[in-house]
């Protein structure tokens, strides 16, 4: 009889000890990426997702698989689950403004990553792509010595790609001694190698002798030309190539005395992820005012230049 | 009972599993989520409504999903460009509609194979999709009188599940209680027998592709007034669930048979089923690999219903022993 009674006390003393830890479920973060078979969309969220578990909240991370409809629906389906914070990664806020402004309302707070800006979000963290196009298009006009013939590979699709692409134009606007012999606009987005390897491999051939350089508007595109630039025995620096985005792969052509792509921007996805993630334990958790983290819609990051004078920092993990 | 259990077994396992997220997953049976997974299913319900009326007279539209995007980038454009919001309705159903007769004509006169057939007109919608938009997107803040298509509602109830049930309806009475749907589904089913009874399986051929290309046009106007915007590949990520969904529906209410209301629960229990994942917290591979073997286990359990149908005979969707 006594043993049943410490039993049941002990028993009741312990349900009441675990009750206050089982009121307070952990803080939960949301990810949306856009396209995560995109590497630069899987790297910022994944960045921003593996930020949040080391704080020790819980994750729920989303693929709208590239998908504007699916991008809405599961964005719609986060605000009935009602998260903390909600991180969107290269999403489309004007297209899921119902979406942003229902989150809005139900009082979740969201924050972009190179998305744009939207009146429903805290901010978009992002790069300047205004200064990022002028780095790369400088630093290619001066291994080309200001002179000679471009053949360039653009991707209107995209704001960012785009933008770098009207920075170089206004470049080449100011130096007429480089002119653009050829160019291929990327528009399919589901077999984009394909496209790019098949406009660039005629681009090449019809113009061999007449090009002293390559501008690709984005590393995947930079990539694909490189494999062309090998296979028909150029050398690395006889055509210098020059893109945007950075990472492992790009690091290690730049740094490949075979490869012919010399330099990237290398724009900071990982550190977006990052930072979207301690935004939300300042604003969200810490109860900071927003403009304490940025005052603008934006909060840009740096990017750098990579070439072969710096690469090997970015090769050492 | 065995009756039952082929009419109604993957609609009962599609109960199980929306009880399973009703019991586990918060806010998943609130009327308000309810209500957004209905309205997240109209898309997807109409694209495969078309799909299922060409099904039934035994053709296959494999063109739905990108005559959508097309039909969406022509009301786009238009939208774009201050057009009114009816001309630019009128052009985006006119562009489905004319993609489904063409279809209808390739398939029906020049006896291409309708796999054939629509496979080259969604290489052309999506090329035409592409040549219009140059790849970016028409987006923008679009007049509320053709937004309101999509994102209005009516007696508090979302205008896309008044659409969805509207065509859904019309559907299931051409089907059920016209003389045309009777015609379609012989066609379907024995086209032959069909065709010495007098039936002119020609044009039951021609008017289901091209009500799959018309509703093609509804899905691509809806998707572009609820998100604003218009892209060459908006509609792509339905293909493949609309097809899903026609399937999934053939194999409950009229088992071997691709019928409405059945599709209709079938868009309804996949796009249950990816909100439920989504409010469980799964990660995104997760949903994807349960939403296959949902559906893979779902169609096993009326798998021998299906090999006895004549239609899937006809189309030789039959497993294998």
């Amino acid at each position: 009889m006594l043993r049943r009674d410490l039993l049941g006390a002990t028993g009741a003393a312990l349900t009441l000890a675990a009750l206050p830890a089982a009121a307070q479920t952990p803080f939960e973060l949301a990810v949306i990426g856009f396209q995560m078979s995109s590497e630069t969309h899987a790297r910022a969220a994944n960045a921003a997702a593996a930020a949040a578990k080391e704080k020790g909240w819980n994750v729920t991370l989303l693929n709208s698989e590239g998908s504007l409809p699916k991008h809405a629906e599961q964005f719609a389906a986060l605000i009935q689950r009602k998260p903390g914070a909600i991180v969107v990664c290269m999403g489309k806020p004007t297209e899921a403004d119902a979406q942003f402004e229902a989150a809005a309302k139900a009082g979740i707070p969201v924050i972009t990553i190179m998305s744009g800006s939207s009146p429903h979000a805290l901010f978009d963290i992002a790069v300047n792509e205004y200064q990022v196009g002028a780095q790369a298009a400088l630093w290619l006009l001066g291994r080309m010595n200001y002179r000679g013939g471009l053949l360039t590979t653009r991707f209107e699709g995209n704001t960012a790609t785009r933008i770098r692409g009207k920075v170089l134009d206004a470049v080449l606007s100011e130096n007429q001694a480089v002119t653009v012999v050829g160019s291929h606009a990327m528009a399919r987005t589901a077999s984009w190698q394909d496209d790019v390897r098949a406009g660039m491999q005629a681009l090449l051939l019809r113009n061999r002798g007449r090009f002293q350089g390559v501008w690709a508007s984005f590393d995947g595109q930079a990539y694909v030309i490189d494999d062309l630039l090998q296979a028909q025995d150029f050398k690395k620096g006889q055509v210098p190539i020059i893109s945007v985005d950075g990472g492992k792969e790009t690091y290690r052509r730049i740094a490949d005395p075979d490869s012919t792509l010399m330099a990237t921007v290398a724009v900071p996805f990982e550190e977006m992820g990052r930072r979207a993630a301690a935004a939300v334990e300042a604003i969200v958790q810490r109860k900071q005012p927003r403009d304490s983290i940025t005052t603008g819609p934006y909060l840009l990051l740096d990017a750098e230049l990579v070439d072969q004078g710096n690469v090997q920092r970015f090769l050492t993990p | 009972m065995s009756g039952v259990l082929a009419r109604f077994g993957t609609a009962f396992a599609g109960l199980l599993v929306l009880l399973f997220f009703a019991a586990f997953a918060e806010n998943f049976a609130s009327f308000g989520n309810l209500a957004i997974v209905l309205k997240e299913t109209a898309f997807l319900a109409i694209l495969a409504i078309g799909f299922a009326l060409a099904l039934t007279t035994a053709e296959l539209d494999l063109s739905i999903a990108d005559v959508a995007s097309l039909a969406a980038v022509a009301t786009g454009a238009l939208i774009q460009g201050g057009a009114a919001p009816a001309v630019a309705v009128l052009v985006g159903l006119g562009v489905g509609l004319g993609a489904g007769v063409l279809n209808g004509l390739t398939v029906t006169v020049l006896k291409v194979p309708s796999l054939i057939a629509t496979l080259g007109m969604a290489a052309m919608a999506k090329g035409l999709g592409f040549m219009i938009t140059q790849g970016v997107a028409f987006v923008g803040r679009w007049p509320r009188e053709f937004t309101g298509l999509g994102r209005g509602s009516l007696f508090g109830v979302s205008n896309l599940i008044w659409w969805m049930a509207a065509i859904g309806f019309l559907a299931w009475l051409l089907l059920k209680w016209t003389r045309t749907g009777l015609h379609m589904v012989a066609t379907g089913e024995a086209d032959e027998a069909a065709r010495l009874a007098g039936i002119r399986t020609g044009r039951m051929k021609r008017l289901g592709l091209a009500l799959a290309g018309l509703l093609a046009g509804v899905t691509a106007v809806l998707l572009a007034a609820s998100l604003s915007s218009a892209t060459p590949n908006m509609a792509a990520d339905h293909f493949l669930y609309a097809i899903a969904a026609v399937l999934l529906g053939m194999t409950m209410i009229e088992p071997g048979r691709p019928n409405i209301p059945g599709t209709l629960l079938a868009a309804f229990m996949l796009k249950a089923l990816g909100n439920g994942l989504v409010l469980l917290g799964a990660p995104y591979y997760a949903q994807d690999i349960a939403l296959g073997a949902i559906i893979i286990g779902s169609v096993a359990l009326s798998a021998t219903v299906m090999r006895r149908a004549a239609f899937t005979k006809k189309l030789n969707f039959r497993t294998a022993g």
